[in-house]
């Protein structure tokens, strides 16, 4: 006889509808053909609501209207559930009896485990009335008949009362005695019996625990754990949206994610079906068409791959150097002893010749005032004891891991930027934790996942384990409108008859994306960065729509100049890095605005600067590396004046009578949400506000581009209302943005003609006239721009297809694996997404002809 | 840049009450007047009957005190009132405040304010003020920071029924008050957009008292809503000066001293309410006696900022709150670390800011090791050093960079009497708290002297 366990959460068993759909999926799992035993737990806050109780116990006045509030509770939700109140009767005499129990003046832990066993033992009553009333024929089990927790070696007093454990085998008999009463039961989590009669509870996960035992008693097919996520995901959705739900994960990987950081599933709920091999199953109440999470015994099979990055706060280490005692028989097991002494559980571990260091997690104890500082005292009579705090722990789990090592370089550099503390990976090849400087810990796991999707690490559509992303089941993206060039082939195939390589950039794109930014309200003033592009046709139509021009050269300036000989000079921005003194003075001499980025010209262009409006250009300390502490690796950025810098900066402005008029900070590109955006104008404007000469905030481009693999767009509603949150807070400051790529990068296309194809051991290659010296992005970042057969765009694909230039360098490939129609000689190949960083970073290199470019109006 | 404005005159030249809505008018010479406004959500829409003349009297202290922000954009030499003149006592008032509470605004500048304000008066002095029969409720400023929050939570202790009220609009001001779980009150400013002008002009720019003008705008606010008490909460040590100038003691943090409590609050009882009390909660107690309570009230631990940058939204990361490199994080920072575990205070800031070497020079202040004890608003050197002699007592600080300097370097140089923390943890000095509270803050009847005028405020705690 099969059997299925299904478990339900507090938010699941405290309202009536969702009592509804328990029923119905026990009603559909029976007619599965299996017999179905729930696990519940108690109402939503009803255990904290016991533990307060419990806390009150020298007070029986106090103890006894809390219990009378509980009994209330539980009687008026009887009411919803239309459940005659008298079916509770045995359990409002018991919680009474409880109360009034002559142990509950010293609350001594069996008394508390008996008391917070009611809250598990009250939701089942009502919930198996209910299922009943629905003409369910639901038995009630006692889950303590079933389940009796074991003794474990030093066990405390409370570990045997409120955090018991059961070692619970399959059981013949137990199903043979079921099987005799009926096919569906409801039971509870959270509980057991001691041996010696008395009630005890599972401790934390209790619930998700419970499940597991029965799973394993009944030798179960599956234990269902529904919740009100999805699964488990490959990282944390709230922090990383694009994290994919893990369909497939072995028992191994499942315990490493639980435990690392993700909180859907408590990881001593693993351990009882692992023994028995019964998949656990998580699924989510609310979307139950989605398959969830499927914990079994084998791998779903694949490559080594990275499952999941997870990211635990609040770590401590501490480092211990020898003094001169590592080799002496019995030290370790002392230094040990003292945290075992202090409560405190180890962690990670790494160890040198003359140094260990541990980690610990951010326990209650630790958190005590004393307890660390006693430690210390302790560990300190033996060696030199050094605490490191905060810190994160970073890990990523994946079988295999080792095997990974050489795709995980950029992962490793990510790190490597941080001030890295402790590496560890575990033996069991599960595993690679960084424990790194809190400091340096925001937005390491989004910017981590962002890598191992790059690096293709999360499978593509329809891969065995990494399924649809936590972004895509909560709002289902609606497939992207065609492309442009789609419609316009005819017009496309007819410029490129005439030279190839060639860019084309339509209008319409670009004056499209300039509306979607001329509609955020809080932005006072909008600049082109014109090194994206600086083709002549996008300086017009931006310019018309009334974006300033932002030039970081005086190439450019004179370009702007030439191109726009109308526009206002206070229309023109300068933001140079590292540019000669007489590139600012061109800019002071045309009347453009200047922003300065560095607090040694403050310091040494005085006369330059007198009597001039200036912006300051921080460096807020996002970027990577920023501290003077990084010395293990990353660059620090070249761009902005460091925050400690600029009191100074200001100093040096007002000694040579330099107006700072306005701050700004960039944020690089690609970090793209809302709530980031938001975060550094409030930093800004917090800065801002010390400094009355200063008018304006210029938060920098790095809108992410629509439509474009690996980026998010924003949703520019909710940018607009994020900024002007901020504006209102800080009204006296005006806001310019000043992108570049978002405003270019979709409208431009580049043709190019396929010159050659070749076979090389089962590897093909189609070669095109424009390679890295017409666009570099893919070369330099690896940036995936789509590619398709713009002569034969409908035909089905045949093979995967290395798209590759005519450079004499590895590195010279446009697209690697692409899926295309087989390139014909002569045929034209068309690069997407091309209208940014494309001609204006080409080269002639190998003397190779220059690009040439059109600025399609008509398209 | 263009050359620096100038103006020879700056008038008050008007003040008014409607709908909840106070209207302050400023101008320099025959110019045009600029506009404070100050909204106060729910208020009568007319001055409750019976407290008119007090609310006009409150009104001028606002209208002058107000003016400061505005006046200090030129320094003019003259300042003229176009409506009904002061009141001698309230002219006094007004000469004292502002030269003090731009002393830290005239030495930055480099100017020399003496004999440079003298606000024109009456002759007669105004007639003493009467009782307005104010209902027994405190309203409490809150900043976000620690000390409001002390006062809150010993008054909530007390059983005194309060208002958690905040100037201004900010996230992060607003968290902390809602977490109070009293009743709320947040006050709308709105500065005349004519100054953030001539400050892009060139104007004089820099620090202001404006613990003094929120003061004056609380008492606008106990006559509409009807509070009986103004309960700061700014302790000992917001007296000491920061540096004495030729006569000068100059003070950062003037407005929050003891001599301007009273004196600010003799005003109020005198010719405004004498059923107003105004005093400061927290006077008896050194900064460290402070953050020792606030060390126990941890669920504001996640919520609460004293870091220099205005921070007004709110953010959950640690860095969203605490810039960790003004003086204000270090001495917040030093000032809790002796009566937390450390794992909890990190998680405070995020990061251990006595583990960061170039941070030096910044603690050294703090310390009023070889430099001066910065323009803020920070404890005492000497709290800064028995902090850190605490620290350097526990293993688990020790070998820390900066404790580890402390002890090596800059220890063997100044005098270590004295740094024991229990001394310093003890209610000292004068104060204005009411007799009714002192049990609550562990006050001994028979230690505080009462302040009475005429004694200097400037020396602080003793």
């Amino acid at each position: 006889m099969r059997w299925i366990v299904l478990k339900f959460g507090g938010t699941s068993v405290s309202r009536r509808h969702r009592w509804e759909n328990i029923g119905a999926l026990m009603r559909a799992r029976r007619q599965e053909g299996a017999r179905v035993l729930t696990v519940v737990s108690a109402l939503s806050g009803v255990t904290d609501a016991l533990k307060a109780l419990i806390a009150l116990h020298g007070d029986p006045a106090a103890m006894t209207a809390a219990a009378e509030a509980l009994i209330e509770r539980h009687l008026e939700f009887a009411r919803e559930l239309d459940v005659a109140p008298e079916v509770l009767n045995e359990r409002v005499a018991e919680l009474r009896r409880l109360v009034g129990d002559v142990r509950a003046a010293a609350g001594g832990h069996a008394w508390q485990a008996e008391l917070q066993a009611q809250g598990e033992l009250w939701s089942s009553t009502l919930g198996a009335h209910f299922l009943a009333s629905l003409g369910l024929p639901v038995q009630w089990l006692d889950a303590r008949d079933f389940l009796t927790s074991r003794e474990q070696p030093l066990q405390t007093e409370w570990a045997r009362y409120q955090s018991a454990i059961c070692e619970p085998r399959p059981s013949a008999a137990v199903r043979e005695e079921l099987t005799g009463r009926g096919a569906l039961f409801l039971t509870q989590g959270f509980i057991a019996r001691h041996p010696g009669g008395d009630s005890v509870i599972l401790g934390r996960g209790g619930s998700d625990t419970s499940a597991s035992y029965f799973g394993a008693l009944l030798g179960a097919e599956r234990v269902e754990i529904w919740t009100d996520v999805p699964g488990m995901f490959s990282a944390n959705p709230k922090q990383v949206p694009d994290a994919r739900l893990l369909r497939r994960l072995d028992y191994d990987e499942a315990q490493e994610i639980a435990t690392t950081g993700a909180k859907v599933l408590h990881p001593r709920a693993i351990g009882p079906v692992r023994e028995v091999r019964v998949p656990l199953w998580i699924k989510d109440t609310e979307r139950p068409e989605l398959a969830g999470t499927q914990i079994a015994g084998e791998a779903a099979g694949g490559a080594p791959s990275v499952k999941a990055i997870s990211m635990r706060s609040g770590i401590t280490l501490v480092s211990m150097e020898s003094i001169g005692m590592w080799q002496q028989v019995g030290f370790l097991a002392d230094v040990f002893a003292c945290f075992k002494q202090h409560g405190l559980s180890v962690d990670l571990i790494g160890s040198a010749e003359t140094n260990v260091t541990v980690s610990l997690d951010p326990s209650d104890n630790l958190l005590d005032a004393g307890t660390l500082d006693a430690l210390c005292r302790d560990l300190a009579r033996v060696c030199r004891v050094r605490v490191i705090a905060p810190c994160a722990a970073v890990t990523l789990v994946g079988r295999g891991m080792r095997g990974m090592m050489h795709r995980l370089s950029e992962i490793l550099a990510e790190i490597g930027a941080r001030r890295v503390h402790l590496v560890s990976q575990s033996s069991n090849n599960l595993n690679l934790t960084f424990v790194i400087d809190a400091a340096d810990a925001d937005g390491v796991v989004p910017a981590l996942h962002a890598h191992l999707v790059r690096a293709g690490l999360t499978g593509a559509d329809g891969d065995p384990v990494f399924g649809p992303s936590w972004r895509e089941i909560v709002a289902p993206r609606a497939a992207p409108p065609p492309a442009w060039w789609e419609s316009q082939r005819p017009a496309l195939r007819t410029l490129a008859e005439a030279a190839t390589p060639v860019y084309v950039y339509a209008a319409s794109v670009v004056r499209e994306r300039a509306s979607d930014l001329r509609a955020l309200r809080a932005v006072d003033r909008r600049w082109y960065a014109l090194k994206a592009n600086p083709h002549a046709g996008v300086l017009r139509a931006l310019a018309a729509q009334g974006f300033g021009m932002e030039c970081v050269s005086q190439g450019e300036l004179e370009h702007v100049r030439a191109v726009l000989p109308e526009l206002p000079a206070e229309r023109i921005l300068f933001t140079p890095n590292f540019a000669a003194r007489r590139e600012y003075a061109a800019a002071f001499a045309l009347g453009a605005r200047v922003t300065i980025d560095n607090l040694t010209i403050l310091q040494r262009w005085g006369e330059l600067l007198a009597g001039r409006e200036i912006l300051l250009r921080l460096d807020l300390g996002r970027g990577l590396g920023h501290h003077d502490k990084v010395r293990t690796g990353g660059e620090r950025s070249k761009f902005g004046i460091g925050l400690s810098d600029l009191d100074a900066a200001l100093a040096a402005s007002a000694a040579c009578g330099a107006e700072v008029v306005g701050l700004h900070a960039h944020l690089g590109s690609g970090i793209l949400d809302v709530a980031h955006w938001k975060a550094v104008y409030a930093e800004l404007a917090a800065l801002a506000e010390r400094i009355p000469s200063v008018r304006v905030l210029d938060i920098g481009g790095g809108l992410g581009v629509p439509h474009e693999r690996g980026e998010t767009p924003l949703a520019m509603a909710e940018l607009d209302a994020a900024l002007a949150e901020v504006k209102a807070m800080y009204p006296r400051f005006e806001l310019w943005i000043e992108p570049g790529r978002y405003l270019v990068a979709e409208s431009g296309v580049l043709l190019a003609r396929v010159t050659q194809v070749k076979h090389k051991a089962g590897v093909n290659f189609v070669g095109v006239d424009a390679g890295m010296h017409t666009l570099l992005r893919p070369a330099l970042y690896e940036a995936f721009h789509e590619i398709a057969n713009l002569s034969r765009i409908d035909a089905p694909a045949e093979g995967r297809w290395q798209v590759v230039g005519p450079i004499c360098e590895s590195g010279d490939v446009l697209g690697r694996d692409r899926a295309l129609p087989a390139p014909q000689e002569d045929e034209i190949l068309l690069v997407a997404h091309a209208g940014a960083y494309g001609a204006a970073m080409a080269s002639r290199y190998n003397l190779r002809e220059a690009v040439r470019e059109v600025w399609a109006d008509e398209l | 840049m263009t050359s620096r404005p100038t103006a020879t005159t700056f008038r008050l030249t008007e003040a008014s009450y409607a709908d909840g809505e106070v209207r302050l008018g400023y101008a320099f010479d025959e110019g045009a007047t600029m506009v404070e406004r100050i909204r106060f959500p729910g208020a009568p829409a007319a001055v409750p009957s019976g407290r008119e003349a007090a609310f006009a009297r409150a009104l001028a202290l606002l209208h002058g005190i107000a003016g400061v922000s505005y006046w200090k954009a030129l320094v003019p030499e003259r300042i003229v009132v176009d409506g009904e003149p002061f009141d001698p006592a309230l002219a006094a008032l007004l000469d004292e405040v502002w030269l003090h509470g731009l002393g830290e605004f005239a030495h930055a500048n480099g100017l020399d304010l003496r004999g440079r304000i003298r606000f024109p008066h009456a002759d007669q002095s105004a007639p003493a003020a009467t009782a307005l029969g104010l209902q027994r409720r405190a309203l409490v400023p809150i900043g976000g920071g620690k000390d409001s929050l002390v006062s809150i939570e010993t008054l909530k202790r007390a059983e005194e029924p309060v208002a958690v009220v905040w100037i201004g609009r900010s996230d992060l001001i607003r968290a902390c008050a809602q977490a109070t779980g009293q009743p709320l009150l947040n006050i709308e400013r709105e500065i005349a957009p004519e100054l953030f002008e001539l400050n892009r002009r060139g104007a004089w720019n820099g620090h202001i008292p404006v613990t003094a003008i929120n003061s004056a705008i609380l008492v606008l606010a106990a006559l509409l809503y009807g509070y009986d008490e103004i309960v700061f909460s700014n302790e000992a040590s917001a007296s000491a000066g920061n540096l004495v100038v030729g006569e000068l003691d100059i003070n950062h943090q003037w407005s929050k001293g003891l001599r301007f409590e009273a004196l600010f609050a003799g005003y109020v009882s005198e010719a405004i309410a004498p059923d107003l009390r105004y005093y400061s909660l927290l006077r008896p107690f050194s900064e460290l006696a402070v953050t020792e309570r606030f060390a126990a009230l941890t669920r504001y631990h996640p919520l609460f900022s004293s870091c220099n940058r205005n921070f007004r939204i709110l953010g959950e990361r640690p860095s969203s709150r605490w810039c960790g490199e003004c003086p204000k994080c270090r001495f917040v920072f030093l000032a809790l670390a002796p009566f937390m575990s450390k794992p909890a205070l990190l998680a405070i800031f995020g990061r251990n800011l006595l583990d960061e070497p170039e941070q030096m020079e910044g603690f050294d202040a703090l310390l009023e090791f070889g430099a001066v004890k910065p323009f803020e608003c920070v404890g005492e050197g000497r709290e800064s050093r028995a902090a850190l002699l605490a620290l350097s007592a526990r293993a688990d600080w020790r070998e820390d960079a900066l404790v580890r300097r402390f002890v090596d370097e800059v220890l063997p140089r100044i005098d270590a009497g004295g740094l024991e923390l229990e001394p310093l943890l003890r209610p000292a000095g004068e104060h204005r708290v009411p007799e009714r509270l002192w049990a609550s803050l562990g006050l001994r009847p028979e230690v505080p002297p009462r302040y009475s005028r005429g004694e200097g405020g400037a020396s602080g705690a003793g």
